[in-house]
């Protein structure tokens, strides 16, 4: 028993919340204003988009994919969220209920295409993120939605607990929750990671793995349709810029989320609070180094070398633990 | 093993350039103005570029990895150089070495680093994509550099003689060359191929695989760095956003031209064969006037349609040596 807690010390999520905390002192001494209930609340809305984007890349690296298309998925859902409330005139709930479907539905036809040609879904998911965004900036001809429902917009504006923290950042920690939940205890989300940890040993052993990547890519975009919700009710209005040129600006954090978190790109491996970890750490630094002013311009560049170094870290770890955990 | 009279039809390129030739004559019929001397020389510009950020990332393909900061290098090369001919006064020539050193440098640094930590490529290019971009915005702070020297600026304008070829497309031709006799005729090349096919047997048979994925990376890098100069010449500025978009085009015409991502089997010819495709139906769907925004869903369709072709011909193939497993 008392093995329990140099286990929990080596954990990558151990060192992930050493160096959140490290982060918060550093920049709350450093900078004026990290602490300031007006950033705190920014900083909980950011970091709940976050959180959820690295979900949607975290649940397709399970597979020993990727999806490049997430952004695209994202704002092909918000914009059809957009046309669903504005033109359409549907209420809030069932949108949201379309919007969500949406996402799924795109998410599924990665899956599809990406299963029945044996394709890697790098490929598969950079040629459907160029077909999503064309077709949604053909079809929305790029003019965006500003008149939504106030119900809707207003959900993004809220604070909780004395005005700190956005109900969207509950949102993200409870999706993580069912999320943990799902791969831990459920027979179908042990079928998820026995799929993508070996996908020949699982087929044998009577797991679907073709159903089981066509699920993984449905719940990636469905989890971008709900990011993408997240994000629409922050801004009020459904914007086709509003991931960038094609959706790649998701990229970077959904990436960043799911590798600094510990899950392993071959697949088979995750975690879903070190993902949340991943998002918070990035999002207190990205915020951090805007306070500290280094320019808005090295931002990038400060990303990248985070980005590398928590990778090389994480590969020093795996070389003096030698431990594998599948789901911690 | 016999060589059958089909072997033509196995070729990668052979198909291709039965597309490229059906394409383009179908096309000229309906428009004529597609084979106009105007029409030409806008199409050889863009496949100029697009044939080296093709290699650039078929390269990397070849040994079963990615590179994603193909347009980063791209980008940072275009802005350093035109950047130090328009601050420092740099005359071309050195600005030229300075962007293949800074070119070659970041190449050098994919590879080393992909080696030394054992992580993916797809990561580690990740990571210096948004490095060496963050590099380029914070020199430039978003800002282009518009001051470019005259003899830079006619060389992406000029055509030889009267003829509607540009002078930005000699390069390309002689790289595409050269990249097919390395892929071909060298042992580097072909160790490169050996190992994108199999890394445990390349390694057991003695290819060393750092000394693989490091040239690799480096090569491409250069390519890339080239890739970025000639866009300066054609753009007569050095902007930031230079190399942003050439993700998609880098992975399609190797694809389209029958490369399989896992490594190992790449084709020159037919990766320029897949550049020209790309180029021609653009350029088609900007004759008959359609949406650009559709020029995007092409793209993306040529990818899938690329992948299905590979994928039936792959099934084919197999199905075949079953049948001649007694021969």
């Amino acid at each position: 028993m008392n093995k329990k807690i140099p286990n929990f010390v080596f954990t990558n999520q151990f060192g992930l919340l050493c160096l959140v905390v490290t982060f918060i002192l550093i920049f709350s001494t450093v900078t004026d204003g990290f602490t300031s209930r007006f950033n705190i609340f920014a900083l909980s809305r950011v970091v709940a988009i976050d959180i959820m984007i690295g979900l949607a890349m975290m649940v397709v690296i399970l597979t020993g994919g990727l999806n490049l298309a997430l952004g695209a998925i994202g704002v092909c859902a918000a914009m059809f969220g957009g046309w669903c409330m504005e033109t359409m005139g549907i209420p809030v709930i069932p949108s949201i209920f379309l919007i969500l479907g949406m996402g799924s539905f795109l998410g599924w036809v990665n899956g599809m295409i990406t299963v029945k040609t044996g394709v890697h879904s790098f490929i598969v998911t950079l040629a459907t993120m160029s077909i999503y965004f064309g077709l949604m900036t053909m079809l929305t001809e790029a003019e965006a939605f500003r008149r939504l429902p106030e119900t809707f917009t207003e959900f993004g504006s809220m604070k909780l607990f004395k005005k700190y923290i956005s109900p969207l950042l509950l949102l993200s920690l409870a999706t993580c929750g069912a999320l943990f939940y799902l791969f831990k205890y459920t027979d179908i989300g042990r079928k998820l990671i026995a799929a993508g940890a070996n996908p020949d040993a699982a087929e044998l052993s009577g797991i679907s793995v073709n159903t089981m990547f066509i699920y993984c890519h449905v719940l990636s975009g469905f989890l971008a349709a709900m990011a993408a919700i997240m994000l629409t009710t922050r801004i009020g209005a459904a914007i086709p810029s509003m991931a960038g040129q094609l959706g790649m600006d998701w990229l970077l954090p959904a990436f960043l989320a799911p590798v600094i978190g510990g899950t392993l790109l071959s697949g088979g491996k995750l975690s879903v609070f070190g993902t949340m970890l991943g998002a918070v750490l990035v999002t207190l630094i990205t915020n951090g180094l805007y306070l500290i002013d280094v320019g808005e311009f090295w931002i990038r560049f400060f990303l990248g070398i985070i980005l590398l170094i928590a990778v090389l870290l994480d590969k020093t770890r795996e070389f003096f633990t030698l431990k594998s955990v599948i789901v911690s | 093993m016999k060589i059958t009279q089909s072997s033509l039809l196995k070729k990668d390129w052979f198909g291709l350039l039965i597309v490229v030739l059906l394409s383009g004559t179908f096309i000229a019929m309906l428009k004529p103005a597609f084979l106009s001397a105007f029409n030409l020389y806008v199409l050889m510009v863009s496949v100029s570029y697009m044939l080296i950020i093709a290699l650039s990332q078929m390269i990397i393909i070849a040994i079963g990895q990615m590179n994603l900061s193909v347009g980063a290098i791209g980008g940072l090369v275009a802005i350093s150089f035109s950047g130090v001919m328009e601050v420092y006064q740099i005359s071309v020539p050195v600005a030229i070495c300075i962007g293949l050193v800074i070119g070659t440098v970041c190449g050098f640094l994919n590879g080393y680093i992909t080696v030394k930590s054992g992580i993916s490529a797809f990561i580690i290019t990740l990571a210096t994509l948004y490095i060496f971009k963050g590099i380029n915005l914070g020199i430039t702070e978003a800002e282009p550099f518009y001051e470019i020297p005259e003899t830079v600026k006619n060389f992406g304008n000029a055509k030889i003689g009267t003829s509607p070829i540009p002078y930005l497309i000699i390069i390309p031709v002689i790289i595409t060359f050269l990249m097919w006799v390395f892929m071909n005729r060298t042992e580097t090349g072909r160790h490169m191929l050996a190992y994108g096919n199999s890394v445990q047997s390349a390694e057991l048979i003695g290819i060393s695989s750092s000394k693989v994925v490091v040239t690799a990376h480096v090569i491409s890098g250069f390519l890339a760095a080239i890739a970025g100069m000639l866009v300066v010449c054609r753009l007569q500025l050095g902007t930031p956003n230079i190399g942003d978009s050439w993700l998609l085009p880098s992975f399609a015409a190797p694809v389209i031209g029958g490369a399989i991502l896992a490594g190992g089997k790449v084709d020159v010819i037919a990766t320029a064969l897949g550049v020209l495709i790309v180029a021609i139906i653009s350029q088609a769907l900007v004759i008959f006037k359609i949406d650009p925004f559709f020029v995007q869903i092409f793209l993306g369709v040529m990818i899938l349609l690329a992948v299905f072709v590979n994928r039936y011909r792959e099934y084919k193939q197999e199905s075949s040596k079953k049948i001649f497993n007694n021969d």
